[in-house]
């Protein structure tokens, strides 16, 4: 009884919200929102990710998309060319993503300050594109990978669903552990005071690897998880609108918070159908919105909500207080 | 105009409006409080010491009344004028200059060039030549340095091209952080004398913080100690000494 | 042996272009700290604006370039002004600053996109013919264009020496603290920067829209050179960013000749990471 009356509004909102997201394909959910529910579960994922190292450790890193197409491709010719099993390949993959960043661009981070960590991670992204290009045989170059091998063998749209819903709640919950934990203060502490956190005993080297280690191997598997429920993955997911969307996510649902990109994927990937409306001007529109967030709502939706939320409580109180 | 009188010990220091007035200023640095209330006044042509302990809020008070740093309550007034709330580089132009404990000189220029840029301000662009002879004339070996690096410079050097910058900028007001920090006995003797020198020849006012309390005590014509972000008391120069003041430190 | 020089020559051409497009990076980044995520885009502008000029207004070239330049001095001033100012005075300005631009770039582009069309539009070259210098070929037009760099670099340097507000931007660049001491209004040097930079990088478009061509989308491939070249020469280092510009530039031509255009971007590419490795801060690091 204690526990419930413990639970905040907030609370409440997130266990409906995952008991409808369990429930909905079991009562007639269609294939295209299944598909759409199995990219916000995937690009949550990202995005939160892309968040711990932005938000919460204040480096400016450029090529999350990059660390989810390596996951997604190891994983994907894994499977594919080498008839191995998605759940062996698929934390290969995240292996595969967690080294390689952590090898070029986590180990230079440690010598460079934070602009040259954005560049490099900008041109480690840009890259890729020529490298697939070049491994042509093995990477299906420009065409990419098609009729990649799903979890289970028949899977059907509503089995990709659930494992994928699975993998969005078990990767937040250890987001959610690390930030509270003392690891996530010490990323905070980097952020905001690197002389300070230094002198008070946070290892700035070991921080800034684990960091990047942790974003990078989360992001390969979401990665994987992409490529293995939808089936293809082709360099079109390096190119610039999938950056900015994942930029948008994050902005627009609140940098910093832990809900924000959640809240920013799902607000991205169910309203893409207005983005398309908007034809060619599509990119355009996203630039539009991102510069907007960040000049007039920093803190994004998340800041929008509290600032509701205050409001709300000083009109009750307002209210309490009149009928007294 | 306010004609304020400043009381000290029953006795009436000045008439006539003080050059510099702090009243009950209060400041912060994010949540930490670092000025309580704090009040001063600085006389037309004295030489204004304040003592106190380091990290209690002294070089706070003077980035404050420079502008490098905003009250968050109270009111500063120059002159008479209020220039609480107003951005550095105006007030520089007013005639208050701050010589900063850390200096800040631009280190890929030359010592010329850092007096130079001294001169910014357009008024003291007019006298920029006045004020270079007057310079060299305190601060010999910086004519000899004149086209040096300034990252090449020892301590007590820089020291002197940052005070001396501070006097291109043709102030009536300087505020002096810490001159003499650092330095060997034989410049903090020669820094001393060019403060003097800078207040009898020029007639400039100047507000010092400083550690060397015997030599402070010397030049100034009234104290004041700030403890823990408050002003403790005022006192004139000749009725204290320098055991009292050490004392007040703890 | 001739073709060897050659290329030597062509890579100093494209060297001084790269060099003029570097400068704008580099100088709003030595006084500013803000890294302008939406270069490319500025230097395309700058080059369409004069197209725009030329052909939709039968200006002649000269007066374009100067009416090119002032809109973009303008622009600067105002983007500054209107965005970039407030991102700064809030915390976490290193990353919203680079959001911001990148976020704009996008934007300017597919805007560009929209009013000026896919097709690549080139800006008539000043004059035709070539000359040779022993077994050296070069176009007269490319000779210029180098010419006019290094007269604009030359003028740079009197600029940021001479001038009482180019020696505030150089002060600003060194102390902030320092600059704020001798009553220099760091807000209006930062939004006289911008404009400056812009202005700068708006000429660098339409060079290299008179040596290549334009489109909306080149500017994202310059400016990925740009950062390569300004981080090289280490960032706010205007001299640093010549140098590296030239040495990028003749290695370009160099490994187009003997390995083809597809080696260039790896070459660049391991010798940054080499380059930051062993000097992260770059060739000329630090300051302006």
């Amino acid at each position: 009884m204690n526990l419930l009356k413990r639970l905040t509004w907030k609370n409440w909102l997130v266990v409906w919200a995952t008991l409808l997201i369990v429930v909905y394909p079991l009562i007639g959910a269609s294939s295209y929102m299944k598909h759409l529910f199995i990219l916000f579960f995937v690009w949550s994922v990202v995005a939160s990710n892309w968040n711990l190292l932005m938000g919460y450790a204040g480096i400016t890193s450029l090529g999350n998309i990059g660390f989810m197409a390596i996951g997604g491709y190891t994983s994907g010719i894994l499977a594919k060319t080498f008839g191995l099993s998605p759940w062996l390949t698929i934390p290969i993959g995240g292996v595969a993503s967690g080294l390689l960043v952590t090898l070029f661009l986590g180990l230079p981070a440690l010598r460079l300050s934070g602009i040259y960590i954005a560049l490099l991670s900008l041109i480690f992204a840009d890259s890729l594109p020529s490298i697939l290009t070049q491994t042509r045989e093995i990477t299906g170059g420009a065409m990419g990978l098609h009729e990649i091998p799903g979890f289970i063998p028949g899977m059907e749209k509503i089995h990709a669903y659930y494992i994928c819903f699975a993998f969005f709640v078990l990767v937040h919950f250890l987001i959610h552990r690390t930030i509270i934990s003392n690891t996530g203060l010490a990323f905070v502490a980097l952020r905001d005071s690197e002389n300070l956190a230094t002198t008070v005993g946070v290892n700035r080297f070991k921080e800034r690897i684990k960091v990047f280690a942790l974003s990078s191997f989360f992001t390969g598997l979401a990665g994987g998880f992409y490529v293995h429920s939808l089936g293809d993955i082709s360099p079109t997911t390096l190119s610039i609108e999938p950056f900015l969307l994942g930029i948008t996510m994050m902005e627009l649902g609140g940098i910093g918070t832990f809900a924000g990109p959640i809240l920013g994927s799902a607000v991205i990937v169910f309203g893409n159908e207005f983005l398309r409306l908007a034809g060619t001007l599509r990119l355009a529109l996203l630039g539009a919105l991102i510069c907007a967030t960040i000049l007039f709502f920093p803190g994004g939706i998340m800041q929008l909500i509290d600032q509701a939320e205050k409001l709300m409580r000083t009109l009750i109180r307002k209210r309490i207080s009149r009928e007294n | 105009m306010i004609e304020i009188e400043t009381q000290l010990q029953g006795q009436t220091v000045a008439k006539g409006k003080p050059m510099l007035a702090v009243e009950v200023i209060d400041g912060y640095y994010g949540e930490l409080h670092v000025l309580h209330q704090v009040s001063l006044r600085v006389q037309p042509g004295e030489i204004v010491a304040l003592f106190g302990p380091n990290g209690h809020g002294k070089s706070t008070l003077l980035k404050t009344i420079c502008g490098l740093h905003q009250a968050s309550s109270g009111a500063i007034l120059f002159g008479g004028q209020e220039i609480t709330r107003l951005p550095s580089h105006k007030i520089v132009e007013l005639g208050i200059s701050y010589i900063p404990e850390e200096r800040h000189l631009f280190t890929d220029m030359t010592v010329m060039e850092n007096l130079n840029m001294g001169a910014y301000n357009l008024r003291a662009r007019k006298s920029r030549n006045r004020n270079l002879e007057f310079v060299f004339s305190i601060f010999p070996r910086l004519a000899e340095r004149k086209e040096q690096m300034c990252s090449t410079l020892s301590g007590g050097e820089s020291r002197m091209v940052a005070i001396a910058r501070g006097l291109m900028s043709e102030p009536t007001l300087v505020l002096v952080d810490e001159p003499s920090i650092g330095l060997s006995p034989g410049l903090v003797a020669v820094v001393f004398e060019s403060i003097e020198k800078i207040n009898r020849e020029r007639g400039i006012t100047i507000l010092l913080v400083e550690q060397e309390i015997r030599h402070a005590l010397g030049m100034a014509q009234r104290i004041y100690l700030m403890k823990k972000g408050r002003i403790l008391f005022e006192r004139y120069a000749s009725q204290v000494d320098v055991a009292e003041i050490e004392k007040a430190y703890f | 042996m001739d073709s060897l020089l050659n290329a030597i020559a062509s890579g100093l051409i494209s060297g001084s272009l790269y060099a003029a497009m570097a400068l704008g990076l580099t100088i709003i980044y030595g006084v500013s700290r803000v890294f302008n995520f939406g270069h490319g885009i500025v230097a395309v502008m700058g080059g369409y604006f004069v197209w725009s000029l030329m052909q939709q207004a039968g200006v002649g070239l000269l007066p374009s370039i100067l009416v090119s330049l002032l809109v973009m001095y303008l622009i600067g001033f105002l983007v500054f002004r209107y965005s970039i100012n407030p991102l700064l005075k809030k915390p976490g300005w290193e990353i919203s600053t680079v959001l911001f631009m990148l976020g704009a770039g996008i934007l300017l582009e597919n805007v560009l996109l929209q009013v000026y069309g896919p097709r690549v539009k080139s800006i008539p070259l000043f004059v035709q013919g070539s000359v040779k210098m022993g077994p050296v070929q070069i176009n007269w037009h490319e000779l210029i264009l180098m010419g006019v760099v290094v007269i604009g670099i030359l003028a740079l340097n009197l600029f940021f020496k001479s001038t009482r507000t180019g020696q505030a931007m150089r002060s600003v660049s060194q102390s902030i603290p320092g600059a704020k001491v001798v009553g220099i209004d760091i807000e209006r040097i930062f939004g006289l920067t911008f404009g400056l930079a812009f202005a700068v990088t708006g000429f660098s478009g339409i060079l290299l829209g008179t040596k290549y061509y334009l489109n909306p989308h080149i500017g994202w491939e310059w400016m990925v050179k740009g950062f390569v070249i300004v981080a090289f020469g280490g960032l706010g280092s205007t001299l640093g960013a010549i140098y590296a510009a030239v040495i990028l530039g003749v290695v370009e031509a160099i490994a187009t000749l003997y390995l083809g255009a597809i080696w260039v971007w790896p070459i660049w590419f391991t010798m940054f990471l080499i380059l930051l490795l062993l000097r992260p801060q770059g060739i000329l690091g630090g300051r302006m």
